[in-house]
């Protein structure tokens, strides 16, 4: 999978391709080979967005300054509506439960399990 | 028996705050129907008053007191070498509670046929003598309330954002608990329900859990704004960004928004979960917008139109289409519904631009032109031939207290407000037109009522 071939979802986001959303993309290759050949770079996609967003807002950390929680904010819902058009229920469910785990943490000082671990975990949830 | 309180931020010494319409939304808001409203102030230098919002008989009453109590007239009170336990930051302040004795502290308003009792010229003031401060009011509402109707659906939506709320960690669910009870329109679930007794599938609990769903979404945006925004105070209270820091304010906007994006792919509907989701990327990807254009502030009227359309109109456009597609309603009413969703989101937020000006909101009057958030008055005031350069000049500019009461004279001596105001109405007409093509099964006289109140509101 291409850039190119992701360019329509990057609209606005391109400067995040370079800057790890790259990378992080293709960690999630290997746990979205079970779907439908043209839903696998969705769902990667759509994992990698919402690791990044989490990570540029400073959800349980130090908060990002306004501009820099925009473009998670915007990374976070991108991500969701990928899954929202592509994902099986159960995937967007588990999707949605990762987020509201980090959250949680992130709000009640607790440690929270690594994001990556999370959504990996939710691109194998099944019904 | 409601209980509840009334906060609002007072920005002068002396200053009279029009609060009739915050109580006339808690009438609402409690379905009071028939009975009375307590209010009480609960400081000392803060007085209640009912009589006439002129603005030049407020000068007189404030240059009364003044005179019945002139600042700096040598208070005992002042003499701080003759009082114990002072606190550091004790005010020099005998004349304002002097005042307040000349005032009352008390008031009960009568409620007929859900109505506020009150004369043609009366409005009810909380009256500062001490500011600029934070301030609470307590209220209480008694007698007959309604409970059918309209009011059993609201009551469903609130009843889920209750249940909903009560099963999450209370760090998370205590701000947005608070952010809920202090008010809000509740427009959007208000919408999801009328448009999802469209179609031939009519079910109010799904419709209910929706609603909430979409409340929860648009909460969370909100969560996140008040940050972005540097906003201390929403619906009269502290925002949770100002309360608990930023750090808390990102994480219960993240958890609401996960978790209303979960309800809602759990009612199994694929086209409901798809509207809403782009309806939120929209909301995103226009609030980037909105930042970037307060660098040219006050912009134009393409860039606003644009950045309202994705902030405000996307979520109103989602709520009516998700609405009638849970109640499987055809197509060709789907899409009638989505086009009437959008204009009236348009114009709710141009009433709200409006509003932002006016004194009798119970808001702070320019708190936009403050924050420089996007206003069509401000862009239109801005290239008024007249006022414009000095408008644009003072924006350029910082903007305290005198600069921002100086932009919002010169806007209100333009056209500018009825100009806004008049587009808006066009709007909604446009949105209740985009319904005649289509069969609603009778709403249409429910749906044309709230696209005329979101625009002909005072608060």
């Amino acid at each position: 999978m291409t850039v190119q071939l992701l360019e329509p979802e990057l609209d606005r986001l391109e400067g995040l391709w370079s800057d790890g959303l790259s990378e992080t993309y293709h960690a999630y290759l290997d746990s979205v080979r079970r779907f439908d050949p043209a839903t696998q770079p969705k769902l990667a996609l759509a994992a990698a967005l919402i690791e990044v967003g989490v990570r540029l807002q400073g959800l349980g950390g130090r908060a990002a300054p306004p501009a820099t929680l925009l473009m998670g904010d915007l990374c976070l819902a991108r991500g969701s509506r990928l899954l929202a058009d592509h994902a099986p229920l159960a995937v967007q469910v588990a999707f949605a439960r990762a987020i509201e785990s980090l959250a949680s943490a992130a709000a009640s000082a607790v440690q929270a399990a690594p994001a990556r671990q999370l959504l990996h975990e939710s691109l194998g949830a099944t019904a | 028996m409601s209980p509840n309180r009334l906060e609002f931020a007072t920005t002068g010494a002396t200053e009279f705050v029009d609060i009739t319409p915050r109580i006339r939304d808690e009438v609402r808001r409690t379905g009071l129907r028939n009975g009375r409203v307590h209010l009480q102030s609960l400081h000392t230098t803060l007085g209640l008053a009912v009589n006439e919002n002129e603005p030049l008989l407020l000068r007189d009453f404030e240059g009364l007191l003044e005179r019945l109590a002139p600042a700096g007239a040598g208070y005992e009170h002042d003499d701080f070498t003759r009082r114990f336990d002072i606190a550091l930051d004790e005010p020099v302040n005998g004349h304002a509670h002097c005042r307040q004795l000349l005032l009352s502290a008390f008031a009960t308003l009568m409620v007929e046929d859900g109505h506020l009792v009150l004369g043609r010229w009366q409005s009810v003031f909380a009256v500062e003598l001490d500011g600029p401060r934070h301030r609470e009011l307590a209220i209480q509402l008694e007698g007959e309330f309604a409970r059918h109707g309209r009011d059993a659906a609201e009551a469903l939506v609130e009843i889920e954002l209750t249940r909903q709320l009560m099963v999450d960690p209370e760090p998370i669910a205590s701000p947005m608990r608070r952010l809920l009870e202090a008010g809000g329109k509740r427009l959007r679930p208000r919408l999801v329900q009328l448009t999802s007794a469209i179609g031939p599938r009519d079910d109010p609990l799904r419709a209910a859990e929706l609603a909430a769903a979409v409340e929860l979404l648009h909460s969370a945006t909100l969560v996140h704004d008040d940050y972005v925004d540097e906003s201390t105070h929403r619906r009269g209270s502290p925002t949770v960004a100002s309360a608990e820091g930023p750090e808390r304010a990102i994480a219960v906007g993240d958890y609401y928004f996960a978790k209303a994006t979960r309800l809602i792919a759990q009612i199994g509907n694929p086209g409901v979960t798809s509207a809403v989701a782009e309806a939120l990327e929209a909301i995103c990807a226009s609030q980037i917008d909105d930042v970037a254009l307060r660098g040219t502030y006050p912009g134009d009227r393409d860039s606003y139109m644009r950045v309202i359309r994705g902030k405000t109109a996307s979520l109103f456009s989602a709520a009516c289409a998700s609405g009638a597609l849970l109640s499987e309603a055809n197509a060709d009413v789907v899409g009638a519904l989505r086009r009437y969703g959008e204009l009236l989101g348009t114009a709710f937020q141009m009433a709200d631009d409006v509003i932002d000006f006016s004194p009798s909101s119970g808001k702070t009057v320019g708190l936009d032109i403050k924050q420089r958030v996007l206003s069509l008055p401000l862009i239109y005031a801005a290239e008024d031939r007249v006022v414009g350069p000095e408008v644009r000049r003072l924006l350029a500019g910082s903007l305290g207290e005198a600069e921002v009461g100086r932009v919002t004279d010169l806007v209100t001596s333009t056209d500018a407000l009825p100009r806004v105001r008049e587009e808006a109405r066009s709007l909604v007409e446009a949105a209740l037109r985009e319904l005649d093509a289509v069969e609603l099964d009778g709403l249409r006289p429910a749906l044309a009522g709230v696209a005329r109140s979101a625009v002909d509101r005072s608060s």
